[in-house]
């Protein structure tokens, strides 16, 4: 509907929410696709991915290998998708700490103020000064051998105070909205007032983050392969095959090419999936 | 202020805690096959190391205090000098990178801003997007592909990076892939939030009333639509240089720009506690400074926000 | 007979909403001559304040369409460019805008807006202007006008805000300013003078003035003429008297027995209009008015009136069952 707020500033707001759209879904597609093949991947008619034809060196995509091999004959797409466990279990798992530590906190932290809040926040504030990349690198550099886990709590722990920077932001946002002071006169609980006014109007937010988070993650994966503190090898990862990739450029370019592909598709897909859902939930936002 | 100060006082605490903290003993890479546990103990009570750590801590800031970061162990070389001929180098690629993004970055948002959904706009919408999902270290890599396949120029070694005082050209030349590289995530961060910051304070009155004086748009645009909307690309600015100059390690290490984050990677992998702390508290402080400046400037750009 | 310094014809603008087309505008004539002072009257979303900014060519740029013309001293602003535009706005015709705090913009000094359009409209250099900026001020009545140049809007109080606005607006000594609600917002108090000072600039300055407002009170006494205005469409229009005295559409009517007089006894009940304004995107046919006025016939409902000429010389309403004439 479209309504004059005053004579001249007409609110051109449409009747439903900004529609999905069909790229959406693609997205979201190629997202579940790539989630299945993480988690199917020993399932799946792939060559062994650790396995090197030594006859067929930096073959060129073909039909026996699909992307062709690398330069020591391991099958590159087997190594993509087995590699895309690593990004999406870094990606995932980081960001299950990071909102299951920070998420409950920064909400309960803006919803109840007071000293609570003052400190935990002040606590976070000063964490997110030292810079968090650095001690990531300082971490992991130290905690050997190396081990997916230990980077998925290293990051995980180093992304609480983003998170609960983000959330808090947000629920302090709609905690001062006037419906929810409504519910707080009319007697609601607490607990109902968390469940049911401010998580159903943080969630969207937060799942936008959540996805772009996992995205910050898997670069930051990508990363930490260059400087040789991802899985180790022979274990696949994209970080670590386009990390090797730069010794073997001039012969095998693919080797750069499709793991760089796979990375920046999935970042695409997460970006543009958290993108479209925070434009759809956002009602207050005006078309132009 | 005082937060300020309290705030870098936690940090180079929580530096120094965190890299004692940490597995890994310089003495071992002093000492080398010369490493017995009596070696051990001589080494640790030259460097001060067998005293109790708050005492390490305490004599560390002191001197930090008086601009003595100490003496690395390893490359036996004054951190405070290391620092300082490191430094210079993360500044220089930062400006250069800012350069890059906001020259690009406010024209196109100011076009895009005056015509919303036009050709310009839609194309850079788009492609935001795609930019946005290349990571830096992809693009440098893609980069070199192309330039040292297709083009046929050599792959620079590690030595191409060339100071400003040697020969200012060849500088430029060497800083100018990673200073690209760091622009592009820039521009896309500052296009955006300054389109839509603009285009928000083109609906305002004060511009329909600009308009009616029969001012230009290029005037109406530059002095009364972009004061206001600056502040938000300020705030953004403030935390992505933040950001720069923790994080532009990956584009330093890969191209071997011996700026503070390259030094910084090579004094982990070396166990050399001081170089690090030192490089820590000056990034830190770093980040804390820009931050205050930027408020300064948002300040004095838009007087409204003080007298809040 | 003073030659026509506005000439509007059948003046429409349509806004493409995404709930279809919204006429804020419907057929508007009328015409305006030198130091002569025009009222137009109706409720909010009556299309008023887009008439007004219509006929000086302020319109938005994108998702409008305007018909018709409007010719200001020989110039045609329908269909103009925005450049062509620029040439009159300013110099030839000038607005005042409703609300001074968001009309001045917030991060500049007033002086330097004033002199803004000295110095790119006129030519005049940064002395020239300055003085001539601190003359304005003090015409409008600003007094310590050297002190208040260099204030930020946010320091001055809304009276004297207003009277920056218009000072702007006088600033080239346009030969019409448009003035759209230039005192809603302000205290009564404030209202009467800024009203008193448009008033006196209007005379010195031998300019003519269209006055946009809500307010009846406001028009009585500083109009010649009055244009009221409902559902974007005028209803009726004449001299001020024979709008006030000799009206004849019914709606003109409720208009003026809702606004409380002094005359009035005490705590007699505030005359309201029933019902609520039309919505401009799904009007019904007919008159517009119909569904509210206790005089509607069947007609009224099917039909829309158009304006046909009083008794009165210039004086027209649009209605199948006006009120009898010379009924006050």
């Amino acid at each position: 509907m479209s309504e004059l707020l005053d004579e001249f500033t007409l609110i051109d707001r449409p009747e439903k929410n900004e529609p999905l759209g069909p790229l959406f879904w693609i997205c979201l597609g190629w997202l579940a696709l790539n989630i299945f093949g993480a988690i199917f991947a020993n399932l799946l008619p792939l060559p062994d991915p650790n396995f090197g034809n030594y006859s067929a060196i930096n073959a060129a995509p073909g039909f026996h290998h699909l992307l062709g091999t690398d330069d020591l004959g391991r099958d590159i797409f087997s190594r993509i998708v087995f590699g895309s466990r690593v990004s999406l279990a870094v990606g995932a798992g980081a960001m299950v700490i990071g909102f299951g530590i920070g998420a409950p906190l920064g909400m309960l932290a803006a919803y109840r103020r007071g000293r609570f809040d003052a400190v935990l926040t002040t606590f976070m504030y000063v964490l997110l000064a030292f810079p968090a990349i650095i001690a990531t690198i300082a971490v992991l550099s130290f905690w050997t051998p190396r081990a997916l886990l230990k980077i998925i709590i290293v990051i995980g722990f180093a992304s609480v105070p983003v998170v609960y920077r983000v959330i808090r932001t947000a629920t302090m946002n709609i905690a001062t909205k006037d419906y929810v002071v409504a519910a707080r006169i009319q007697g609601a609980t607490d607990r109902r007032i968390l469940f049911k006014e401010l998580l159903p109007n943080v969630a969207p937010i937060g799942v936008s983050f959540l996805l772009i988070g996992i995205a910050t993650v898997v670069i930051l994966e990508g990363a930490l392969a260059f400087l040789g503190l991802s899985v180790n090898p022979p274990t696949p990862s994209w970080g670590n095959m386009i990390n090797e990739s730069r010794t073997v450029m001039a012969q095998n370019p693919w080797l750069v090419i499709f793991p760089s592909l796979a990375m920046c598709l999935l970042l695409l897909c997460l970006n543009f999936i958290g993108d479209r859902l925070r434009s759809h939930f956002d009602v207050t936002e005006v078309k132009l | 202020m005082v937060m300020l100060l309290g705030i870098v006082f936690v940090i180079s605490v929580g530096a120094f805690y965190l890299i004692h903290l940490l597995p890994g003993d310089p003495a071992v890479v002093i000492l080398g096959t010369g490493d017995n546990p009596h070696n051990r103990a001589i080494l640790y009570k030259e460097l001060g190391l067998n005293k109790p750590i708050w005492d390490q801590y305490f004599i560390w800031i002191k001197n930090v205090l008086h601009g003595n970061f100490g003496t690395s162990f390893i490359s036996q070389t004054s951190v405070a000098s290391t620092i300082r001929a490191a430094l210079p180098i993360d500044v220089e690629l930062i400006v250069l990178s800012q350069i890059l993004a906001f020259a690009a970055a406010i024209p196109a948002a100011m076009r895009s801003a005056r015509h919303p959904d036009g050709p310009l706009d839609r194309l850079l919408g788009a492609t935001s997007f795609t930019l946005l999902s290349i990571p830096p270290f992809i693009v440098i890599v893609l980069l070199v592909l192309l330039i040292a396949i297709k083009l046929q120029i050599p792959h620079t070694g590690p030595s191409s990076y060339v100071s400003l005082a040697s020969d200012w050209v060849g500088n430029l030349e060497s800083l100018a892939l990673p200073a690209f590289t760091l622009a592009i995530a820039s521009f896309v961060v500052y296009y955006r939030v300054l389109r839509s910051d603009l285009i928000a304070t083109l609906q305002e009155e004060f511009i329909t009333l600009a308009r009616s004086k029969g001012l230009s748009s290029r005037r109406i645009m530059w002095r009364h639509a972009f004061r206001p909307s600056s502040v938000a690309l300020l705030g953004t600015a403030a935390v992505n240089i933040g950001g720069l100059l923790a994080g532009g390690f990956v584009v330093q290490y890969l191209l071997a720009i011996p700026g503070l984050g390259y030094t910084l990677i090579a004094a982990i992998a070396q166990s050399d506690y001081l170089l690090v702390q030192g490089i820590v508290l000056v990034v830190s402080v770093g980040v804390i400074v820009i931050n205050f400046l930027f408020d300064f400037f948002i300040n004095l750009i838009d007087p409204r926000i003080s007298r809040e | 007979m003073s030659e026509e310094l506005l000439i509007v014809k059948g003046l429409t603008t349509t806004f493409a909403t995404a709930s279809g087309p919204l006429t804020a505008v419907g057929d508007v004539s009328f015409t305006l001559g030198e130091n002569e002072t025009l009222g137009i009257v109706g409720e909010s979303g009556s299309g008023k304040t887009v008439l007004s900014r219509t006929i000086m060519g302020l319109q938005p740029r994108t998702n409008v369409a305007v018909s018709g013309s409007v010719q200001l001293n020989g110039f045609e602003v329908v269909g103009a460019s925005e450049e062509s535009k620029r040439s009159i706005w300013g110099t030839e015709v000038a607005m005042v805008f409703q609300d001074p705090m968001t009309s001045l913009n917030p991060v500049m000094r007033i002086g330097k807006q004033i002199d803004e359009t000295l110095r790119v409209r006129l030519g005049m250099d940064k002395a020239a202007a300055k003085d001539r900026a601190l003359e304005l001020l003090e015409l409008v009545g600003i007094s310590s006008p050297e002190q208040r140049y260099r204030a930020y809007p946010g320091h001055l109080s809304g009276g004297m805000r207003q009277r920056v606005v218009i000072a702007i607006a006088l600033a080239c000594s346009p030969k019409l300013l448009m003035a759209d609600e230039p005192t809603t917002g302000l205290d009564v108090t404030i209202q009467a003078q800024i009203l008193n000072l448009l008033d006196r600039l209007k005379t010195q300055m031998k300019m003519s003035v269209v006055l946009v407002t809500h307010d009846l009170g406001v028009v009585a006494t500083r109009t010649s003429r009055i244009i009221v205005m409902y559902a974007g469409r005028v209803v009726e229009t004449g001299s001020t008297r024979d709008v006030f005295k000799h009206h004849r559409m019914p709606y003109t009517r409720a208009l003026l027995e809702s606004s409380p007089k002094i005359a009035n006894h005490s705590h007699t009940r505030l005359q309201t209009i029933p019902g609520r304004p039309p919505n401009l995107l799904n009007l019904a046919p007919g008159c517009a008015f119909a569904p509210r006025c206790a005089y509607a016939t069947q007609r009224c409902h099917q039909e829309r009136p158009e304006l046909e000429p009083s008794s009165e010389p210039g004086h027209s309403f649009a209605c199948w069952n006006p009120l009898p004439a010379s009924a006050s």
